[in-house]
């Protein structure tokens, strides 16, 4: 029988890919983790076959615990909220392997994200650094978006990554104010705009991009808010998508928000400002990133990258 | 004669549940159109047929658990 809980928009597309073994062997091969597995995610298979990957970066423990996160943040307490591990070391040999992963699967566009690591004084930054320049030597064309945690809101952080000129900087706002104490603690709504605003200060060309989940228990007038605050912390590309829950540890999913809604949400994003908006239930933060780029640097008017947007949305939702 | 197998869904994901077949042994199917429904903890999958034919076995039923790589229908 056909599970009545689960809505038809809910239901992902596999996709047949016999290179998603060499994909794994690579990845393997160059000893790097990618938030894709680390994640659960439900799009790995459609992303790993259109060779799409999101590198993990700074280890494999968190030092926050995020109540919708599934990475570990103890070698020891798997997924048990509240406790942090301190003291992993950071790989010095990592931003070799990254770039060795790159290009052995010549990858035109990575994502390059890490866990968030407050027992550093730098919070990783030197790191996301030395990922990026290492990745550059290998391949001169890669286009590099970096999703950084928020460095506990460090300046000298924020700054080495701005001056490492990434393509897109990324940061992801989560959720709203009022679910911070619930969904991310140690992390703060202000702190995290705040980032997305100084990066943008420090360069003004910077392409920013941020992410919201939905069915953390927020209501739609919290998630219009959130949009309007980070399109006024100067943020061009904007992605919302459905939460689901990894692990039964994790924190519920309040709701199961219906296309509907996630199409109002494109609408109003681009009469915010937004350059790029896309939002759906399967929308990740990382998925379709290089269209997104792509779309962003070829439109100049507003009206085609509406137009466009909205077509990658209603795309996105037809084959659920 | 086509092997359908589960493809790699999630890292350390090995099972997923069969929760429908969208057709019957006997029924013709196109390439591309959804063939099976299947359900782990976090999501739920629709796979689609890998080539055009007439479904000629299935290897699972609703509600049993199949693995990754494991052979779940063939296709003539």
């Amino acid at each position: 029988m056909q599970d009545a809980a689960v809505p038809p928009w809910l239901k992902k597309r596999l996709v047949y890919d016999e290179s998603m073994n060499t994909m794994k062997e690579a990845l393997s091969a160059s000893g790097v983790a990618t938030v894709c597995e680390e994640s659960l995610c439900p799009n790995l298979n459609e992303c790993f076959s259109k060779k799409e990957i999101t590198f993990l970066i700074l280890g494999e423990f968190c030092t926050r615990s995020c109540g919708f996160c599934s990475v570990s943040n103890s070698p020891n307490l798997k997924h048990t909220p509240g406790v942090c591990f301190k003291g992993n070391m950071v790989d010095p040999d990592e931003p070799r392997k990254v770039a060795d992963a790159v290009d052995r699967l010549s990858l035109k566009y990575v994502v390059i994200t890490s866990v968030t690591r407050d027992d550093l004084d730098d919070g990783g930054a030197g790191q996301f650094v030395k990922v990026i320049e290492s990745v550059r030597l290998v391949s001169k064309h890669v286009k590099i978006e970096v999703l950084v945690p928020d460095f506990k809101g460090t300046k000298s952080s924020i700054k080495k990554i701005a001056k490492a000129s990434a393509d897109v900087f990324g940061h992801n706002i989560e959720t709203v104010r009022r679910l911070y104490p619930i969904a991310r603690r140690g992390a703060d709504y202000d702190r995290s705009l705040s980032v997305l605003r100084l990066v943008k200060e420090l360069r003004q060309d910077q392409i920013t991009k941020s992410s919201i989940m939905v069915g953390l228990g927020e209501e739609e007038q919290e998630v219009i808010q959130t949009m309007q605050n980070v399109r006024s912390a100067g943020c061009d590309i904007l992605t919302i998508g459905q939460y689901l829950r990894p692990h039964k540890e994790n924190l519920p999913v309040s709701r199961l928000v219906r296309p509907e809604e996630f199409e109002r949400y494109v609408g109003i994003g681009y009469d915010f400002g937004f350059k790029h908006v896309s939002s759906g239930p399967f929308v990740r933060s990382s998925y379709f990133a290089q269209n997104i780029y792509e779309s962003v640097m070829s439109l100049a008017s507003t009206h085609k990258q509406r137009t466009l947007g909205t077509i990658f949305f209603i795309e996105k939702i037809g084959g659920y | 004669m086509t092997d359908v197998k589960l493809p790699f869904l999630a890292q350390g994901v090995e099972k997923a549940t069969i929760t429908y077949w969208h057709r019957d042994v006997g029924d013709s199917i196109k390439e591309g159109e959804d063939l099976v429904e299947l359900a782990t903890d976090k999501a739920t999958f629709n796979l689609p047929s890998p080539v055009s034919g007439i479904l000629k076995e299935v290897k699972a039923s609703d509600g049993e658990e199949v693995r990754v790589g494991q052979i779940i229908a063939k296709i003539e």
